[in-house]
């Protein structure tokens, strides 16, 4: 729409109204031009869209084929995939995956809050280094830690399914700290302070006035540690020691490994997997958006 | 000591303390000591363990894994000349350098694209792209898996079943995966500060004749360093540590054409049972990511 080379002397005082403005002589009205580039952009769009969707179409349709391979093919329509994957072993795994999210995002947005809180609203020695400090660890992604985690964790004997819950919240924190003390910073401090002269505690302030105002912001954070910890593969692979206590990812892996591969059911249970990242991101698209803005983003 | 609120002090003490700044309350600690008692539990206490164990002599079994002890430079003259390490250590290289291109110029051109584009054309394209982002990595690397082996979406759609392209190309198709999972990301934080971009500069440029690639250069891109430059540190940080994507699509193969530094270390870790050596090529990757971390906190921290 802007790309006239030279715009004739009156184009300044048409500036807000470029387009078709009836000031141009006809041939350099950008009308036609306009055009062309709005099929060019658009098709250029679409080409990238066909290119990222290329990979997921396997998964779509080899999903709800009865007879899938690695190839692309229109399927054989079953859901067969489906109530292969949602039985046995495979739930449980399911199950398994939902309680190191659940229990690793508790940890981490409750730790997350308070500290939070008092970054936002309390003064604090070293306010700063230590900011810089949460700042730091929230982009440096801390699974590269395993390795010393995993040695102290077998010293005690905690290669299990909470321990593992534990450090996934560390993993998450950071970037929590960081999003919810945003957010906390955007309440007016009029409604603590209203409280305070009602004879109100610090706890109360915390659970009645503050951590509703903040609701959306510590729900990002929340959703965030929970899709971090849902789709963590290289943590429970090697923290986890029990078979029977290992989440989705590991069972997911598991199925390559196994003599015959059962192509129709690794995309099924793909997709299941993805059913929870998809719709708690929808939910929270928007808070999303203003928080990645902020800061950074880990996954893995 | 750690009392919960400090409302009203005794009127004996108030000429003590000025009022009118904020003071120190003990109740902040008891409201900072979960996080970074976490933190320092499960973040600076294994960092500090990871240095003494990298220089150890601690595998996963046998002898040395109940007696073990310190062996000094042993380790380091074994990283020196191990070629692997090296070579691990290119590849780690040019699947970050990779990605952050691939990252910063499909999402810069998605983001830009997208803003001029028809309503459901931006609802459909830029749904697709963060779908892909959205997906869990063990996912993401087992279609990509599916789409690039011999008989796959790919080679089906360009006429060749047999090829693999996995195989034959496998840095270059585990870089490609890392794009496509990591565009979005870029796409939704560049598209955010080119919508911040005031219209008046712009337009500005338009009245002075400026040419679209000056408008770009002279008003977009310095508005948008910041941005890009912290687009381009997290991307290295995330690509940095992507066990899961290329440990699902090749583990590392074949041979050690996508043996990045996380997988292996991993490799030295568990599979050939080293703990020490595989700790001590973790504090490798861990020195690499604290140099993007201390730049991305000088970028973030000022906004």
């Amino acid at each position: 729409m802007s790309d006239l080379k030279t715009p004739p002397p009156d184009a300044l005082d048409v500036a807000g109204e470029r387009d078709g403005s009836p000031h141009l002589p006809p041939e350099n009205r950008p009308t036609q031009r306009t055009a062309v580039r709005s099929v060019t952009i658009n098709t250029m769009l679409a080409a990238i869209g066909l290119l990222f969707v290329a990979p997921m179409l396997w998964l779509l349709l080899a999903s709800v084929d009865s007879h899938a391979s690695w190839g692309v093919e229109w399927p054989h329509f079953s859901l067969i995939n489906f109530r292969h994957v949602l039985t046995g072993s495979l739930l449980h795994s399911l199950f398994n995956s939902v309680v190191l999210a659940v229990v690793s995002t508790a940890i981490a947005s409750a730790a997350g809050v308070l500290a939070a809180y008092s970054f936002s609203r309390r003064k604090i020695p070293f306010k700063g280094p230590l900011l810089l400090f949460i700042l730091f660890s929230s982009g440096v992604p801390l699974t590269i830690m395993v390795i010393p985690v995993y040695e102290i964790f077998a010293r005690f004997g905690y290669l299990s399914l909470f321990p593992t819950a534990v450090f996934l919240s560390v993993t998450s924190l950071p970037f929590e700290v960081y999003l919810m003390k945003n957010f906390i910073d955007a309440v007016p401090v009029d409604f603590e302070e209203a409280a305070r002269m009602e004879q109100a505690s610090t706890f109360q302030i915390l659970r009645r006035v503050v951590v509703p105002l903040a609701m959306p912001g510590i729900a990002a954070a929340a959703i965030f540690g929970f899709v971090n910890a849902w789709g963590s593969f290289v943590v429970p692979l090697i923290l986890i020691s029990s078979n029977n206590q290992q989440p989705a990812p590991i069972a997911l892996y598991t199925f390559l490994t196994l003599p015959k591969v059962e192509f129709g059911n690794i995309a099924a249970y793909s997709l299941v997997f993805c059913i929870p990242v998809f719709v708690l991101y929808a939910a929270s698209a928007r808070l999303f958006r203003e928080g990645f803005v902020l800061g950074g983003g880990v996954k893995g | 000591m750690l009392s919960d609120t400090v409302i009203a002090p005794p009127v004996a003490d108030l000429w003590k303390t000025r009022h009118d700044k904020t003071r120190f309350q003990w109740s902040s600690l008891a409201l900072m000591t979960p996080a970074f008692g976490l933190l320092a539990v499960l973040f600076l206490i294994p960092m500090a363990y990871a240095v003494y164990l990298g220089l150890t002599n601690l595998t996963l079994v046998g002898p040395t894994a109940i007696k073990w002890g310190f062996t000094g430079t042993q380790n380091l003259i074994r990283l020196k000349e191990d070629t692997t390490f090296w070579s691990s250590l290119w590849t780690t290289g040019f699947f970050i350098v990779g990605s952050i291109v691939g990252v910063v110029v499909v999402g810069y051109g998605l983001a830009s694209l997208l803003m001029r584009a028809r309503p459901w054309m931006r609802i459909i394209v830029g749904g697709i792209v963060v779908i892909a982002w959205m997906m869990p990595a063990v996912t993401a690397g087992m279609t990509w898996y599916a789409s690039t082996t011999g008989g796959g979406t790919f080679s089906t759609l360009l006429g060749i079943p047999n090829t693999n392209f996995l195989d034959n190309q496998p840095l270059l198709i585990v870089t490609l995966a890392n794009i496509w999972s990591m565009t979005g990301f870029g796409m939704l934080v560049m598209g955010a500060a080119l919508r911040n971009i005031p219209g008046e500069a712009i337009e500005a440029a338009v009245v002075e004749n400026a040419s679209a690639w000056q408008r770009f250069r002279l008003i977009v891109l310095p508005l948008m360093r910041p941005t890009i430059i912290a687009v381009v540190l997290l991307v290295a940080l995330l690509s940095l540590a992507n066990f899961s994507l290329i440990y699902i699509m090749t583990q590392g193969g074949p041979g050690t054409a996508t043996n990045i530094l996380p997988l292996y270390s991993y490799e030295q870790a568990f599979t050939f049972n080293n703990l020490a050596y595989g700790a001590l090529i973790g504090n490798v990757m861990v020195i690499i990511a604290s140099i993007f971390g201390v730049f991305y906190v000088r970028i973030a921290g000022r906004r």
